[in-house]
C-alpha cells in the first residue's frame, strides 16, 4: 500500500494517454510507488469555478474523500489544472467552516465520508523530484540524451497561487515563480536545458477553443521563446497545455512564421526515453508535433 | 513612453507631437495627457457589498490598488491587451461603477485563469476569482450577454455531469458546431481524429469512460445547482 494515491485526471485517459504511460514507467523505473483512485470524477478543472462555487469545490473533494478512503495522505496529479483545483478544494474546506459543512452534507447525501481538508495535491514532477531526485536518474540513465537543448515549460497553475500550492513556503516545493525541478531532471537525463524567459508563462488553455487569438498568441509566444533560445524540443509538464500548443502549431505557422516551431514532449517522455525505453513505450507516436520523427533521426 | 491608463483620459484630449521643440529642447510626444477628474461624491457601496458576500469575491476588500497584479497579468502585459485591467475593475466595484463596468463586459471575460496576479497580490486578494466573481454579478445583473468563455463552460459543466468525466472530443466538437469556429473545419477535425483513431484514443460518445454510480452523486450536484440558481 502505497501512501501516493494517483489522480489522473480527465485528460489522461483520453488525449494526454502518452502522459499516463510515460508517467507509469517512470515511476516504476525510479521505484515509486502510487496507488491510482478508483473510479474518480473530474475535478471541474477551471470551468466549472465561474458557474457555480459550491459545485466547483464539491466535485474535486469526492477525490480527495477517495484517496482518503484508500489510506494515502498525498494525491499525486500530473495535470496543472487538476492540483490546482484539488488543492482550492483542499484550502476551502480549511479555512471556511460554513464552507466545509455544507460540503459535508452534500458529500453526506452522495454516500460518501466525511472530509475536513488533510489531503494535499502534489504535481507528479515534485513527486519524481523529491523521492527519487537528478542523483537517482542520473545513476539510473541508459541512453542519455545528449546533444539535445530542451526548453521546459511549466505552465501556470503548477506552483501558483502559493496559498494552494505551498510552493516555496514549505520544504521540498518548487520555487514560486522561478521553478527548477524539470530542467535538473532533464540535465540529470543527459539533455542541456535551455534558459528562457517563459516557463511559467499562461499557454492560453484556459481558453483554447473559445478565445483562439489568446491560445494562438500565447502558444507562439512559448514557440518563439524556445526558438530563440536555441532550443530543439519543447518539454511540458500539463496535458492542456500540452494539447493546446501542438494544436495551435498549424495556425502559428500561419499567422507567425514556420522557423519558431519545435516539437512538443511530455517531460516523462524525455525521461523514459533516457531511462532505456523505446520510442512507442512512452507513446510519441501520439504528440500532433513531429516529436516522432525527431528523436527517430537522433536514434532512439 | 506607452500611456498604460488610456482610458482615464478624455476621448480627444490627448494630442501628439510629432516633432516640437521649445527653446531648444525636444518636447516632442504625448503631450494634454491630464487625467480626468476622478472625485467620486457617491459612492454605491451595494456594488461591493454583493461581490464581498460571495465566496469568490470576498477578498475583494482587502485591495489597496496598488497594481501589482496588472503589471504581471498575462492577459494585459504578454498578451497587450491594456483594456484587461484587473486593479481598474476592482477599483470601478469598489466604487459601485456600474455604467463603468458595463463598458468593460467585452473585455472581462478574457481572463485565462493563470493565477499570477494571486501569486503576487502582496495583501493577500485572490484576484483572479474576485475578477470571476465582478463578472458573475454582471451576469447576475443582466450587465453583460453570454461571452464566449462562459457558453464553453457551460458545456464543459454539462458534458461532466453526464458521465462524471469529461468528454474532451464530444466537448470541442460540440462547440466548435455551435460557435461554427472557422479554424477547426471539416477537414481539419478529420485529420485530428484519423491520427487519435490510430494511436488508440478515441474515447468519446458510447466509448467514453463513466463513474460507476454517478447518477447518486449527479442528483447531488444538480441540487447544488439549483440552490445556486444556474441551470445546466
Amino acid at each position: 500500500m502505497s501512501d501516493l494515491a494517483f489522480y489522473p485526471g480527465c485528460s489522461l485517459d483520453g488525449l494526454g494517454k502518452a502522459y499516463e504511460k510515460s508517467t507509469e514507467v517512470v515511476l516504476r523505473d525510479l521505484g515509486i510507488r502510487v496507488d491510482t483512485i478508483d473510479n474518480y470524477n473530474c475535478c471541474g478543472a477551471t470551468e466549472v469555478k465561474t458557474l457555480n462555487y459550491d459545485l466547483s469545490i464539491f466535485l474535486p473533494t469526492r477525490n480527495l474523500v477517495l484517496a482518503k478512503e484508500m489510506g494515502s495522505r498525498t494525491v499525486v496529479a500530473a495535470c496543472n489544472g487538476c492540483v490546482f483545483s484539488l488543492n482550492r478544494a483542499n484550502q476551502a474546506l480549511l479555512e471556511n467552516s460554513g464552507t466545509r459543512e455544507k460540503i459535508n452534507g452534500y458529500l453526506k447525501k452522495a454516500g460518501m465520508g466525511e472530509y475536513g481538508g488533510d489531503i494535499h495535491t502534489d504535481h507528479v514532477l515534485e513527486v519524481i523530484y523529491r523521492r527519487a531526485g537528478p542523483e537517482k536518474i542520473r545513476s539510473l540513465v541508459k541512453k542519455p540524451l545528449s546533444g539535445i537543448k530542451v526548453a521546459a515549460y511549466y505552465g501556470c497553475l503548477y506552483t501558483r497561487p502559493k496559498v494552494y500550492t505551498r510552493a516555496g513556503l514549505e520544504e521540498g516545493r518548487d520555487n514560486p515563480e522561478h521553478p527548477f525541478f524539470m530542467d535538473s531532471l532533464i540535465e540529470a537525463a543527459g539533455a542541456s536545458p535551455v534558459d528562457h524567459p517563459v516557463k511559467t508563462i499562461c499557454c492560453g488553455g484556459g481558453h483554447a477553443v473559445s478565445d483562439r487569438e489568446v491560445s494562438v498568441g500565447f502558444s507562439a509566444a512559448i514557440m518563439n521563446a524556445a526558438a530563440q533560445a536555441g532550443a530543439d524540443i519543447i518539454a511540458t509538464m500539463c496535458p492542456l497545455g500540452h494539447v493546446n500548443i501542438e494544436n495551435n502549431i498549424t495556425a502559428i505557422e500561419k499567422q507567425y512564421s514556420n522557423k519558431i516551431i519545435r516539437p512538443v514532449v511530455y517531460f516523462t517522455q524525455l525521461l523514459g526515453l533516457a531511462l532505456g525505453h523505446s520510442r512507442s513505450d512512452v507513446r510519441l507516436a501520439d504528440n500532433l508535433s513531429d516529436a516522432d520523427r525527431f528523436f527517430a533521426e537522433k536514434g532512439f | 513612453m506607452p500611456i498604460h491608463e488610456k482610458n482615464l483620459i478624455k476621448k480627444g484630449d490627448l494630442i501628439q507631437k510629432e516633432k516640437a521643440e521649445l527653446e531648444g529642447i525636444d518636447v516632442s510626444g504625448q503631450w494634454n495627457t491630464f487625467m480626468k477628474p476622478r472625485v467620486v461624491p457617491d459612492y454605491n457601496t451595494r456594488v461591493l457589498r454583493e461581490i464581498a458576500s460571495t465566496p469568490m469575491g470576498s477578498t475583494i476588500t482587502k485591495c489597496w490598488q496598488c497594481g501589482t497584479c496588472t503589471a504581471g497579468c498575462c492577459m494585459h502585459t504578454d498578451f497587450g491587451l491594456r483594456e484587461f485591467n484587473p486593479r481598474y475593475f476592482i477599483y470601478l466595484a469598489q466604487k459601485g461603477a456600474e455604467d463603468e463596468l458595463k463598458q468593460y463586459a467585452d473585455v472581462i471575460w478574457r481572463c485565462v485563469t493563470c493565477n499570477k496576479c494571486v501569486e503576487r497580490c502582496p495583501k493577500g486578494v485572490r484576484v483572479e476569482e474576485v475578477i470571476h466573481a465582478i463578472e458573475n454579478y454582471m451576469h447576475a445583473k443582466g450587465m453583460m450577454n453570454d461571452t464566449p468563455a462562459r457558453r464553453w463552460d457551460k458545456q464543459f459543466l454539462e458534458n461532466v455531469l453526464e458521465a462524471g468525466v469529461l468528454d474532451e472530443l464530444m466537448l470541442v466538437y460540440k462547440y466548435i458546431r455551435q460557435e461554427k469556429v472557422q479554424e477547426f473545419d471539416m477537414n481539419y477535425m478529420m485529420k485530428f481524429g484519423f491520427k487519435l483513431f490510430k494511436t488508440g484514443r478515441v474515447r468519446t460518445g458510447p466509448l467514453r469512460r463513466r463513474v460507476k454510480g454517478w447518477k447518486k452523486v449527479r442528483n447531488v450536484a444538480m441540487e447544488i445547482l439549483e440552490k445556486g440558481g444556474e441551470k445546466p
